[in-house]
């Protein structure tokens, strides 16, 4: 199962390269002038690069996706993205640039989120966690690229494939072992600091047991912070199928179970995984079609000729994006 | 919806070049590098013009005249077909070239009596096709009329087409295939028929045949003057049936006008005409179906291209239905495929079904869809 989860990192990362690839990322009004990233072609570019002198492997399935995905597909890399992104960036900029703050990427895979983030944020630290076998890879992308080597100010060559950088560690836990991650986060990050965890596609593939006590023991290890998750939802309409297909197609074709999709099928019930009572989600459809503007549509009109409206929307209902806060 | 929306396909349908090549190690198989497929350049690619295939180089004066021996040829090809077999690539050249002596000869506005069963986007969906006969009952038992979109998306393009233009050249008044928006050069080559026909025979040649094809097929069909049947929607520009007679429809799906809308639009809740958010054709509010249909004496616009969930759907006080004949389309939206008869008395009757087991698809690389994972 852990080889099965750990590979929709490549599925994320040959997405999220497709949509760069096809100009959707990245946005310059939400992602460069919003958040302030800069160069962000630039270092995914540079990430792949590195990838290809790392894992040949990896590579060719990256760029065989990029090569044959659907504009449907881009456009939902694009609202996850940048959906997230926006989330964070709010959030970061409500707390002031002056505040400390940590950001855990729970699951980062090959996610490169953070160094935007760290480089507009002076004060913050960032947290990456996932499998051993997804940060060694990514440790070794990172130190074969003198440029993202250097953007993250790497140091020191650990043994184990982690990185403990001043401001950015890249730790390995299996995230479903709760001991073992609480002990990492305990010995790499500070219970006091306000804390941003993000979790993009993590809980999905968790037992619902073990995903709840996660969010139960972090939000309640660290005295205040903000919790952006981006998952599927199965749907909670009688006729709506697109979750039991969903479980079947992924069952079927790559052993990978998705346990609470039908649990938390609905966004009141994805809110219902958070014990705060201020978690809101809502679905990507409801994002592409409130809070993209006029002139954004226009541009993703422009890159390629989507001809799947009906089923963007479709798919869009049954991802959602999720931010719930705490303060003790 | 906002007005400044509108972007001409020309322009959004360009694959945007990735000028950035910073991986200097890589050769030519770095496709985030290196641009995939152009689709709009017609003028520099000779080989993607249309008519290069030469399917139509030697068209006869008088329609297509069955005979026992091409009857046999083809009853052989539709029973290989029927398998989920393709035909050589020499089969293909002799089947288009035989169906454009049929289709040459059809209307713009095809007529066509009533008992039909009429059917919406197949998609190359077609183990779901097998399913709609099954259902529907088999052809020429039952005559047919399909609105367009047999190819891209599913994994059988090839072999769906291949089998819909075989019964047509077989059974050419049992059967009526309108063009769709998605039987065109160019959105074929990003929804996946000019991949699958690369995957399936090492070159293009026969995506070249059966977009030249894709011409000569009907735009729109008319029951028993009664049930204006097409792909898309209407056009602004067209007032009457016979403004679509008098279109000149052996071409490339244009980027906008008549023809264009025809294929493309969909109906709106809103009055009036609107732009279209697929960035060709128009929406059109119920007061224009209302008029459309007063002015021309019909019951009832039919008409494909949108998914709807249970397989059909009523609009504008059902003077507009949406017929959707590809269930679980993609294989991941989970939807109710349908099919409308409409009998001797002009009765309508939907027939809803769901997809059909799929058997193993070894040749294919893409099987199963994709999600955010």
């Amino acid at each position: 199962m852990e080889t099965v989860v750990q590979q929709t990192d490549y599925d994320a990362l040959s997405c999220r390269m497709s949509a760069i690839a096809k100009g959707y990322l990245p946005s310059p009004s939400l992602q460069v002038d919003r958040c302030n990233y800069h160069q962000y072609k630039e270092f995914h570019m540079e990430y792949l690069r590195a990838l290809k002198s790392v894992s040949m492997r990896i590579y060719s399935i990256v760029n065989r996706v990029v090569k044959t995905s659907f504009p449907v597909m881009n456009y939902g890399t694009y609202l996850r993205t940048v959906s997230i992104d926006v989330a964070l960036n709010d959030y970061l900029t409500s707390l002031g640039k002056d505040k400390k703050v940590q950001v855990i990427n729970l699951g980062c895979g090959s996610d490169l989120r953070m160094i935007p983030l760290l480089q507009n944020f002076p004060t913050l630290t960032y947290i990456d966690v996932d499998y051993d076998s997804s940060i060694s890879v990514k440790s070794k992308v990172l130190w074969n690229s003198e440029a993202l080597k250097n953007l993250l100010d790497l140091q020191r060559d650990e043994s184990t494939g982690e990185v403990f950088a001043e401001r950015y560690k890249l730790a390995s836990s299996d995230l479903n072992r709760l001991e073992e991650t609480m002990q990492r986060l305990h010995d790499l990050t500070e219970k006091d600091c306000t804390t941003i965890i993000i979790t993009e596609c993590l809980l999905c593939y968790m037992r619902q047991e073990e995903s709840q006590k996660l969010i139960g023991s972090i939000v309640s290890y660290y005295q205040s912070g903000t919790w952006i998750a981006y998952d599927p939802i199965g749907g909670s309409e009688p006729n709506d199928r697109f979750g039991r297909v969903m479980q079947a197609n992924l069952r079927e074709s790559r052993n990978l179970e998705m346990p609470t999709l039908m649990i938390y099928n609905s966004k009141e019930k994805y809110a219902s995984r958070f014990p705060t009572t201020d978690a809101s989600v809502t679905d990507m459809w409801e994002i592409f079609s409130n809070r993209i503007s006029a002139d954004e549509n226009k541009r993703l009109r422009s890159l390629q000729f989507l001809d799947e409206i009906e089923e963007l929307k479709v798919m869009q209902k049954h991802y959602v994006l999720s931010t719930a806060s705490w303060q003790k | 919806m906002d007005l400044d929306l509108d972007v001409p396909m020309h322009d959004a349908i360009e694959d945007q070049p990735v000028t950035q090549d910073e991986d200097k190690n890589s050769g030519n198989e770095n496709e985030l590098t290196a641009t995939t497929t152009s689709v709009d350049e017609d003028e520099e690619k000779d080989d993607f013009k249309p008519g290069s295939s030469g399917i139509a180089d030697h068209k006869s004066a008088k329609p297509l005249e069955l005979n026992n021996s091409n009857i046999n040829q083809l009853d052989q090809w539709i029973d290989y077909l029927g398998k989920c077999q393709i035909l050589s690539e020499d089969d293909v050249a002799r089947l288009c070239k035989m169906a454009v002596d049929v289709l040459q000869f059809e209307e713009n506005v095809k007529p066509i009596n009533v008992p039909v069963t009429i059917c919406g986007d197949v998609h190359g969906q077609f183990h779901d096709l097998m399913e709609l006969f099954r259902i529907g009952g088999p052809c020429p038992d039952t005559n047919y009329l399909f609105m367009g979109d047999y190819v891209d998306r599913g994994y059988y393009s090839v072999e769906t087409v291949s089998y819909l233009v075989a019964m047509k050249v077989r059974y050419p008044h049992r059967i009526t295939i309108l063009r769709g928006n998605h039987e065109s050069r160019q959105i074929t080559q990003v929804y996946g028929f000019y991949d699958e026909c690369l995957r399936k025979y090492g070159s293009a040649s026969v995506w070249k045949m059966f977009t030249d094809l894709f011409d000569y097929f009907p735009i729109t069909a008319l029951v028993d003057n009664k049930v204006f049947c097409l792909h898309g929607g209407l056009s602004p520009m067209i007032e009457t049936i016979d403004q679509v007679r008098e279109l000149n429809r052996i071409q490339e799906v244009p980027h906008e006008g008549p023809m264009c809308d025809l294929l493309w639009s969909d109906p709106d809740d809103r009055g009036g005409w609107g732009i279209s958010p697929r960035g060709a054709g128009f929406t059109f509010g119920q007061d224009i179906s209302e008029q459309f249909n007063h002015t021309n004496d019909l019951s009832l616009i039919a008409r494909a291209h949108q998914l709807v969930m249970e397989g059909y759907a009523w609009s504008h006080q059902q003077n507009v239905v949406t017929i959707f004949s590809a269930p679980n389309y993609c294989y991941r939206c989970g939807n109710q495929a349908a099919i409308m008869e409409v009998d001797e008395n002009h009765n309508r009757q939907f027939l809803q079904y769901d997809p059909s087991i799929r058997p193993g698809e070894p040749t294919v690389s893409r099987k199963t869809p994709d999600y955010f994972l």
